[in-house]
């Protein structure tokens, strides 16, 4: 009879150091700012609410599943690269940056219509609005970057490598889990 | 498919389920003048902390990831909307 050693879970660091070393700084420096809006926020709540009514929750909505849908597609096609369907993995990568175009479209629709109707940055919670808002779109135009340079790498054969989308992803990630907090903060909470 | 990659649409579809639901607690409504309310914000925190841990859980896989990511992203998350809660609450 043989004794076998209870098998230990399989961990495996997603992407490399490096990225990880990058989110977890961003995330801390975005955790500041959403602090910062709080703070702020609990000064005047009454004046933040009553702006807050004036963003329309319909596209704050839609633009989160926008970007869900997003993440839902980079995360399939990281599967896809472990299972070396590298085909099905640069059409779900390109579905992601459909995705992340499209929540920039919203984002600029959404904008022009703040500003049109007066709401700018002279009343203090559209001023953090535009502020969060403003940096996470050029977070998610830099991610739609970095997921361009992921499906160039997967075209070519000699370079594709499971732990390079795997850095594409986490960073995508990052981004979708930042727009996350930013819709409860600014978009719901009361 | 695989058991990661279903996992990744059953966190998705949770999350869209609880975004789709946070539309009726928004102020966002022209219909009426939007009141505070301890209540939602608070649900707003919790669903937060859940909607963030599903994403860093599943969609960037720390679920199998070494335990001193674990605990760093949990830990972020953690005292990010524990301290959105203690400056509203206080």
């Amino acid at each position: 009879m043989t004794i076998t050693e209870p098998q230990q879970p399989k961990t495996d660091l997603p992407g490399d150091g490096h990225m990880w070393f990058m989110v977890l700084g961003d995330l801390i420096i975005f955790g500041a700012y959403f602090i910062v809006y709080m703070v702020q926020r609990a000064m005047a709540p009454a004046a933040y609410l009553q702006a807050q009514q004036h963003l329309s929750i319909t596209i704050g909505v839609l633009n989160t599943l926008v970007l869900l849908t997003s993440s839902w597609f980079v995360a399939q096609a990281v599967r896809a690269t472990a299972t070396a369907d590298y085909e099905r993995a640069i059409r779900l990568i390109c579905g992601g940056g459909a995705c992340g175009v499209l929540f920039i479209a919203i984002k600029a629709y959404e904008w022009t219509t703040k500003i049109t109707h007066g709401y700018t940055t002279s009343n203090e919670f559209f001023m953090f609005y535009y502020m969060l808002t403003g940096v996470h779109v050029f977070h998610v135009a830099l991610g739609i970057l970095i997921l361009g340079i992921v499906v160039r790498e997967l075209r070519n054969t000699r370079r594709r490598r499971l732990s390079m989308v795997e850095q594409g992803a986490t960073y995508w990630h990052m981004v979708d889990l930042l727009w996350l907090v930013i819709f409860g903060l600014l978009y719901v909470m009361r | 498919m695989t058991t990661a990659a279903r996992s990744i649409t059953y966190a998705w579809i949770v999350l869209c389920a609880i975004t789709i639901g946070s539309w009726w607690l928004a102020p966002g409504h022209s219909t009426h003048a939007a009141t505070p309310s301890v209540a939602i914000t608070t649900a707003v925190v919790l669903l937060g902390f859940v909607k963030g841990r599903l994403v860093i859980q599943y969609f960037m896989a720390v679920n199998t990831a070494p335990r001193w990511l674990k605990l760093a992203t949990d830990a972020w998350l953690f005292t990010l909307w524990a301290a959105v809660l203690a400056i509203y609450l206080y």
